[in-house]
C-alpha cells in the first residue's frame, strides 16, 4: 500500500476532500473575521491538515516554499538595520526641497520616492518610514495631510507590484514559477510606472490643484537639514553596500544559477556580520537577538501555516478541480480566462488579505498547464500579480500597509474611515486594473 | 497615623475643565509647579501634567508609536512650535486631563499614600466625605511631614 492511500484510509472514512476543504474554508473564514491573529489560525488550520491524515508531516514541509520564506526573512533583516541609518527619512526630506516644498509638487515627489522605495523594501516598511514624514512636513506647511496619506497608500501598493521582492504575492508567484527578478521588472515595471502617472490625475483635480501653503511655511521645509537624519554614517555605509549587493544579486540570480532566497539570507548573515564583527560576544548576541526580534514574525508564521494548508487541498485535488472548473467556464479561451484572473483578483484582494489568495491560485495556476503554453501560463502569473497586488487598493483592509497608514492617522488625529476611503480608492483600483488589461491586450494577448 | 495630620499644598486653587492649555501653562510657571488640579463645580476632575503641555507642542509625526525618532534634521522649528503654541490658547485642560489617578482622604493612612505617590509620580488630590476636593498631597509634602514625625 502506498504511504498516500494509508493516509487517506485514516480519515474515518470520510473522503480527504471533503475533510480538507472543510479545513481550508474554515481556515480562510477565521481569517477573514480578524478576531484571532492570523499566523495562529494558519498555523492550526495546518496542524489539522495534518492531524486529520490529509498530509503526512513530511508533505506538510514539502509543502511549505522555504525559498519564499527565506526571502521574506532576509529583507526583514536588512530593513530592520538599515532603517536605523534615517537613509529613508533623509530621502523624503530632500524629496520635498527639490520641488521647493510646493504642495502639489510634494504630493508627486512623496508618491514616487513610496513607490521606488516600496519596490525594494515591503510597503509595510514602506509606509512607516514615509508617513511620520509626511506628517511633518503637512504640518510645518499647515496643509491637510489626508491627499498625501491616501496618495503614500496607493503608490506603496502600486510601487510593490513592479518587482520580484515589492510585494508578498510577488515573491511566492516568482518563487512557485521560477520568475526571476529581471522577469518582473521587465514585465510589470513598464505598466506600474503607467499606472503611478495616471492614478496621480485624479488625484490632481480633486485634491492637488486646491492645495496651498504660504511662503513662510514653505521656507520653514526648506530649512529642514536632511543631513541631520542621518543618524549613523557607517551604518549607512555598511547597509547601502549589501543592499546593492543584493540586488545586483537577484539581477544575476538566474544566470549564476541561484535563487533569490539564499541571497537575501546571505545578505541579512553579511550585514549582521559588518554589524557585530568588533564587538564583545556578549554585545553581538545582544545586537543580534534585538534585530531578529524586529523580523514580522506573524508573517512569517502565517505563510507557513497557509502553505501547509493550501499544499492540503492541492493534494486532495481541489485546485485542479477548481482550475478545471475556471477553464470550463471560460472555455478555454485564453484572453478570458487572463482577464478573469485579473479582475477577480483584483475585487477579492481589495477586500480580503491577498496572500492566502495568491497562495491558493499558485496551484490553480500551475494545473493549467494542460491546457495553456508555457508563454501563456507567464502572461497569467502577470495577471494574478497585478490584480493581486493593485487590488489592495480598493479599500482601506484591501492591504496591511493601508492598515498602518490609517492607524498612523488616526493616532495623529487625522482620521481616515472606511467609507470615505473606499468612494474614492475602489473607483482609483478599477481604473489601474483597466490600464493593467489594456497592457496585457497589448503585450500579451 | 493618617492624611489628617498633614498640612495639604497651601492654595489648593483648582482649574475649571474650560480653562485653555495656555492658562494652564503660564499658571504652573507662576507657581514653580509641574502639575495642577481640575475641579468642576468644586468636585475633583482630573490632573493636569506639565508634560502633557509639553507633548501637545510637539508635531503629531513624533508623537505617534511608530512616529519620527528624532527632530534634529527639524532645525529650532521656532515657526512649528510657535503655531502648536496657538493651538494651545484653544484647547482646553478637559482633553488632556488625567482621570485615571486615585484620590486619597482624610481616612487615607501614611503608609497607603506614600504608595500611591510612588506609583503614580504625581501629586494626588485629597477629598473630604462628601466627595469635595479639599486639596493635593505631594511627595514633597508627605515627605517633609514623615521626616518630621518619624524624628529624623
Amino acid at each position: 500500500m502506498t504511504p498516500a492511500a494509508a493516509v487517506s484510509e485514516a480519515i474515518f472514512g470520510l473522503p480527504p476532500l471533503l475533510v480538507s476543504l472543510t479545513i481550508f474554508v474554515l481556515t480562510y473564514a477565521v481569517i477573514v473575521t480578524e478576531r484571532i491573529n492570523r499566523s495562529v489560525v494558519a498555523l492550526l488550520g495546518a496542524g489539522l491538515m495534518i492531524f486529520a491524515g490529509v498530509l503526512n508531516q513530511a508533505e506538510a514541509f514539502h509543502g511549505i516554499d522555504l525559498n519564499t520564506i527565506s526571502l521574506l526573512t532576509g529583507m526583514m533583516v536588512i530593513v530592520a538595520i538599515t532603517q536605523k541609518s534615517g537613509v529613508f527619512q533623509y530621502v523624503a526630506v530632500k524629496a520635498a526641497k527639490v520641488v521647493k516644498a510646493d504642495p502639489w509638487g510634494l504630493l508627486v515627489m512623496l508618491s514616487v520616492v513610496t513607490a521606488l522605495f516600496s519596490a525594494l523594501l515591503d510597503n509595510v516598511t514602506t509606509v512607516l518610514l514615509i508617513a511620520p514624514v509626511t506628517l511633518l512636513i503637512t504640518d510645518a506647511l499647515r496643509i491637510s495631510p489626508y491627499p498625501y496619506l491616501f496618495s503614500v497608500i496607493f503608490a506603496s501598493n502600486i510601487g510593490g507590484t513592479s518587482t520580484l521582492i515589492g510585494d508578498p504575492p510577488n515573491i511566492m508567484i516568482g518563487s512557485a514559477a521560477g520568475l526571476t527578478f529581471n522577469d518582473f521588472l521587465f514585465n510589470l515595471a513598464p505598466v506600474i510606472a503607467v499606472v503611478m502617472a495616471l492614478t496621480l490625475v485624479p488625484i490632481y483635480f480633486i485634491w492637488g490643484r486646491k492645495l496651498h501653503a504660504s511662503a513662510e511655511d514653505r521656507a520653514l521645509v526648506m530649512a529642514f537639514n536632511e543631513r541631520e537624519s542621518i543618524t549613523d554614517a557607517r551604518l549607512l555605509k555598511q547597509a547601502l553596500f549589501v543592499i546593492v549587493l543584493v540586488i545586483a544579486g537577484f539581477i544575476l540570480a538566474h544566470s549564476i544559477g541561484q535563487e533569490p532566497g539564499t541571497i537575501a539570507m546571505f545578505g541579512a548573515a553579511l550585514l549582521l556580520l559588518l554589524r557585530v564583527y568588533d564587538k564583545q560576544a556578549e554585545d553581538q548576541s545582544h545586537a543580534i537577538h534585538s534585530t531578529f526580534g524586529e523580523v514580522e514574525w506573524i508573517t512569517i508564521f502565517f505563510f507557513i501555516g497557509l502553505f501547509v494548508v493550501v499544499a492540503g487541498i492541492e493534494k486532495a485535488g481541489a485546485l485542479d478541480f477548481m482550475a478545471h472548473k475556471i477553464v470550463e467556464w471560460t472555455g478555454g479561451d485564453f484572453t478570458v480566462t487572463a482577464y478573469a484572473i485579473l479582475w477577480v483578483s483584483a475585487v477579492l484582494s481589495s477586500v480580503v488579505d491577498n496572500i492566502p489568495f495568491v497562495a491558493t491560485m499558485i496551484p490553480v495556476i500551475q494545473s493549467m498547464s494542460s491546457t495553456f503554453t508555457p508563454q501563456q501560463i507567464e502572461t497569467l502569473w502577470w495577471s494574478l500579480s497585478l490584480g493581486a497586488c493593485l487590488g489592495g487598493n480598493g479599500t482601506l483592509v484591501g492591504a496591511s500597509a493601508n492598515l498602518v497608514v490609517a492607524g498612523l492617522a488616526e493616532r495623529a488625529g487625522q482620521p481616515i474611515r472606511f467609507l470615505p476611503f473606499m468612494l474614492m480608492a475602489f473607483p482609483l483600483m478599477l481604473g489601474s486594473i483597466v490600464v493593467s488589461s489594456v497592457y496585457l491586450w497589448l503585450r500579451y494577448l | 497615623m493618617t492624611l489628617r495630620a498633614v498640612t495639604l499644598l497651601p492654595e489648593p486653587t483648582c482649574l475649571s475643565p474650560d480653562t485653555s492649555l495656555l492658562d494652564a501653562l503660564r499658571r504652573m510657571l507662576d507657581k514653580g509647579v509641574n502639575h495642577l488640579p481640575v475641579c468642576d463645580g468644586g468636585v475633583w476632575a482630573g490632573l493636569v501634567d506639565i508634560n502633557d503641555i509639553l507633548y501637545e507642542l510637539l508635531p503629531v509625526s513624533a508623537r505617534v508609536d511608530h512616529g519620527l525618532k528624532d527632530l534634529r534634521f527639524v532645525g529650532d522649528g521656532i515657526p512649528l512650535l510657535a503655531s502648536h503654541f496657538k493651538e494651545l490658547a484653544n484647547k482646553p485642560v478637559r482633553e488632556v486631563v488625567h482621570h485615571d489617578l486615585p484620590t486619597l482622604d482624610e481616612d487615607t493612612p501614611l503608609l497607603e499614600a506614600a504608595l500611591l505617590l510612588h506609583r503614580h509620580v504625581a501629586p494626588l488630590p485629597v477629598l473630604d466625605a462628601d466627595g469635595k476636593f479639599k486639596g493635593m498631597l505631594s511627595r514633597r509634602t508627605l515627605l517633609k511631614h514623615l521626616i518630621r514625625t518619624t524624628g529624623y
